[in-house]
């Protein structure tokens, strides 16, 4: 490299376009998009149901949820620590949510109850996690069996109905943006934008990727490792808490097994979408296209009427494949 | 205590920048610092120095915040401050610049230089304008040419220690202390860093520079101060120390004969040969050769790769050129199957990390390496590795209550034996021994110091890495000095002194 001491042009001189595709290619968003438009393309030349407006509004509205929890847990994967508790969690806020409405007839005291116990949750994981120091993976596996088993003997192994049926909660799930896009699909992407821009512009997003890349170094630069991965997991459990409001709205009651496999659902999506399970590297908009290819891959499987035994076969073929990729390539540049 | 003598030296930015008085500081079982005083000077570069394990690091940890202190006092103004965590002493001013990295490798350079405080603009977003634009000038300031927007991580070693070092001209620093800054510096770059630190200076910002290095001392210091076994043993203006001044008050005492040993091993054939071994990481063209039954000493400082010449020999690192021979029979690099195959194996520094299993027996680590020879047909014959084991206990006299005591349970001295059991219980013609007294107290040092002696007279070849000069006088036939990965002296036992091997290693 040269040094000198008088050099005139610290400025680096503009960077070539060879160098400019491999950063392009470096950012792991590019071959994810390059996927998803693969994965849109084969399906609408296998199937002639595929590429239609209404069938892509549908996924889209199917990949809201995943999409909507995805961003707390790539957060706090990108703080370097796990959540794996969302699972159970979007089950078990419809319980507060129904069980306020139907006695206020409020959407707005519902809404307020089921975030508070996603604020509980994300703080219990977070306390113990980040400021007692127990593994992250053991405390949100922990919470998730937790909260399954406290929605089992609530609800009495069965469903809780919707009572008040409020037409404002039935829209939050089930209506459409100019009777197309589904409002689950736009209260996530506006989610996505937003916390997109925090971890990109604002410091404490910063922060974040800091304490997971390096946290000793983040201590050194004056930041509180423990705070900064305490809020990680307070977002993930709000954010979660609204795909479970979403979904009590779908499914018109709290029920039971609402979610059951949902967190492997989010994690595969996550991991797919570049985000490091040792922290520091990834983003969300990464982990948005993530959600999307498996989304348009089990809706277009589906539609080429593959098994959904073969379905898993393949989406677990897939993850492993990605991964492997992105692993190679950080290895190789 | 010595502030009236740094204030006499001082120009336009006189005064005292910070006071530390009667700093002390204990680990368990260890005095790491005692009564320690040290007084900066606005504007000027005071530098600390003395050998390893003198407390120099636990000192500056101690300012940066990451260290609390168990006794005395800092003062900042004039004012007392707590200095509880990073982020106090940074708000107070004191910016740190470590000898690791402290650098988030998938950052951009620009956005390190500004880590600690991001700047934001209106509405709290970050100013990624201003960062760009900071750094650039900063850089051209100093004359860095290093591009703001690459991403840190790529960048060499070299490049990421001037980052941090232009780290501390970006934040309003009032003290800047530098851990062996130019540990992984060229000499253009070394240039590079004086001239930022003048520039520091010259702002009036106190400059703590930390080093073994001599030469440097003399080029940029106003003041020095010499810690020896965590005590201030000096501190001087640089005009009235000599390179033999120095030296002496970083060595003091003469070496006690703390460690006799038998006159003279008798030697026999060439046991180990090292020819010209370089390695991506360190080393360069190191060459030597050692014989049965004799005990080659390495000495180096901090970071002269004495670490890195112990792996690779033993074929644990890759190496790059070169060839290493075990009893005349060439080591395929970066292979322990066969090094161990040929007869040469590695006590390594970090016994918790690459040596011990904390959570086994006696018996189950010391037969660890041996299990194939107890074995018939893949099962392991206990009785014959139970007997084998029992040999070792009562030779090297380890003291455990049973072999079925768990490793974690033993001292660190027998813990060691055990270690060194391991290896010979495989029939060994070369151990190298990497820092083999660290962290064993004073008793079990001798003890473990009279194993090796013995073993070398039973026809052992022993390579031995230390930082401890009274173990490298006691027990080396021969002394081979590192800097900076290379041997830069080998001397007889009896040509050997404190001073010139202190010399040779800081050249």
């Amino acid at each position: 490299m040269p040094q000198s001491l008088d050099a005139a042009h610290p400025v680096p001189p503009p960077a070539p376009a060879a160098a400019m595709l491999k950063a392009l290619f470096r950012r792991s968003e590019i071959p994810l998009l390059i996927s998803l438009l693969v994965v849109i393309a084969f399906f609408s030349i296998a199937s002639d149901t595929f590429l239609t407006t209404r069938n892509i509004a549908n996924v889209l509205g199917q990949s809201a949820l995943a999409m909507t929890a995805g961003i707390g847990v790539a957060i706090v994967f990108i703080s370097g620590e796990v959540d794996v508790s969302v699972g159970s969690l979007v089950a078990a806020v419809a319980i507060p949510l129904i069980v306020v409405m139907n006695a206020t007839e409020s959407l707005f005291l519902g809404i307020a109850a089921a975030l508070a116990l996603g604020l509980v949750v994300g703080a219990v994981n977070g306390y113990l996690s980040a400021y007692l120091g127990i593994n992250s993976l053991i405390v949100t596996l922990g919470t998730l069996f937790i909260l399954r088993g406290g929605v089992y003997l609530y609800t009495g192994q069965t469903a809780i109905p919707d009572e008040a049926m409020l037409e404002s909660f039935f829209q939050i799930g089930n209506g459409r943006l100019l009777g197309l896009l589904p409002y689950p699909a736009l209260i996530a992407f506006v989610l996505l934008l937003a916390f997109a821009y925090v971890m990109r512009h604002r410091p404490f997003g910063r922060q974040v990727y800091a304490v997971g890349g390096n946290p000793e170094v983040a201590r050194l630069a004056g930041y509180s490792v423990k705070r900064v991965k305490f809020a990680c997991f307070i977002i993930s459990g709000l954010l979660a808490t609204v795909a479970g409001i979403m979904l009590a709205s779908r499914l018109g009651s709290a029920v039971h097994v609402a979610g059951l496999g949902f967190e492997f659902q989010v994690v595969a999506a996550v991991v797919l979408g570049g985000v490091s399970l040792s922290g520091g590297i990834g983003s969300l908009f990464g982990m948005a296209l993530g959600v999307l290819i498996l989304s348009f891959l089990s809706n277009g499987l589906g539609m080429l009427a593959l098994a959904t035994e073969w379905q898993l076969v393949v989406t677990g073929g897939i993850i492993i494949a990605a991964v492997a990729f992105d692993e190679f390539k950080r290895r190789r540049i | 205590m010595h502030a009236e003598l740094v204030q006499e030296r001082g120009g336009a930015h006189t005064g005292a920048a910070i006071e530390m008085h009667g700093i002390g500081k204990r680990f368990p079982g260890v005095i790491a610092l005692e009564e320690v005083d040290l007084v900066l000077a606005r504007g000027k570069v005071h530098a600390l120095m003395g050998e390893n394990g003198a407390g120099k690091s636990t000192l500056i940890k101690i300012m940066a915040g990451v260290y609390g202190r168990d006794a005395g006092s800092i003062n900042i103004g004039g004012r007392e401050v707590a200095l509880r965590n990073p982020r106090e002493a940074l708000a107070e001013g004191i910016k740190v610049v470590f000898q690791e990295i402290a650098l988030i490798s998938e950052f951009t350079v620009a956005e390190n230089i500004f880590l600690e405080r991001h700047p934001v603009g209106r509405a709290g977003s970050i100013d990624w304008k201003k960062i760009r634009a900071e750094s650039a000038a900063l850089f051209e300031r100093i004359g860095f040419d290093v591009d703001p927007a690459a991403r840190t991580g790529d960048l060499p070693v070299s490049q990421q220690q001037m980052v941090e070092i232009a780290r501390a001209l970006a934040h309003e620093a009032r003290i800047v202390v530098m851990d062996e800054p130019t540990s992984s510096l060229t000499p253009n770059e070394v240039a590079l860093l004086f001239k930022v630190i003048r520039r520091l200076t010259d702002l009036g910002i106190a400059v703590l520079y930390v080093t073994h290095k001599l030469d440097e001392v003399f080029e940029i210091a106003d003041t020095v101060t010499v810690l020896r076994d965590g005590r201030h043993i000096s501190t001087r203006p640089i005009g009235e120390h000599t390179h033999d001044t120095l030296i002496q008050d970083m060595i003091g005492r003469r070496i006690d004969n703390l460690f006799p040993r038998s006159r003279g091993h008798a030697k026999g054939d060439i046991a180990l040969s090292v020819k010209g071994v370089s390695t991506d990481a360190k080393l360069d063209d190191v060459s030597f050769e050692v014989r049965a039954g004799e005990v080659l000493g390495f000495f180096g400082l901090m970071g002269a790769g004495r670490t890195e010449l112990a792996k690779a020999i033993v074929g644990f690192d890759p190496i790059r050129a070169g060839t290493i021979e075990v009893a005349g029979r060439p080591l395929k690099p970066h292979d322990t199957r066969t090094g161990a195959g040929l007869g040469i194996g590695l006590l390594t520094e970090d016994r918790k990390g690459e040596g011990l299993m904390l959570e086994l027996s006696v018996q189950q680590n010391m037969s660890l390496a041996a299990l194939g020879a107890f074995s018939r047909a893949g099962f392991v014959d206990e009785t014959r590795e139970k007997a084998a084991v029992q040999g070792f206990v009562d030779r090297f006299r380890v003291r455990t209550p049973s072999l079925n005591q768990l490793i974690k349970n033993l001292s660190g001295g027998n813990q060691q034996k055990v270690l060194l059991a391991r290896w010979l219980m495989r029939g060994l013609k070369v151990i190298v021994v990497d820092e083999p007294t660290r962290g064993i107290d004073v008793g079990a040092k001798s003890e473990i110091f009279a194993l090796l002696d013995r073993l070398a007279n039973e026809g052992l070849a022993v390579v031995m890495m230390t930082s401890e000069m009274p173990e490298l006088l006691g027990l080396s036939d021969r002394i081979a000095v590192m800097a900076e990965g290379r041997i830069t002296a080998v001397f007889d036992r009896d040509a050997a002194t404190q001073e010139n091997i202190l010399n040779a290693a800081i050249a």
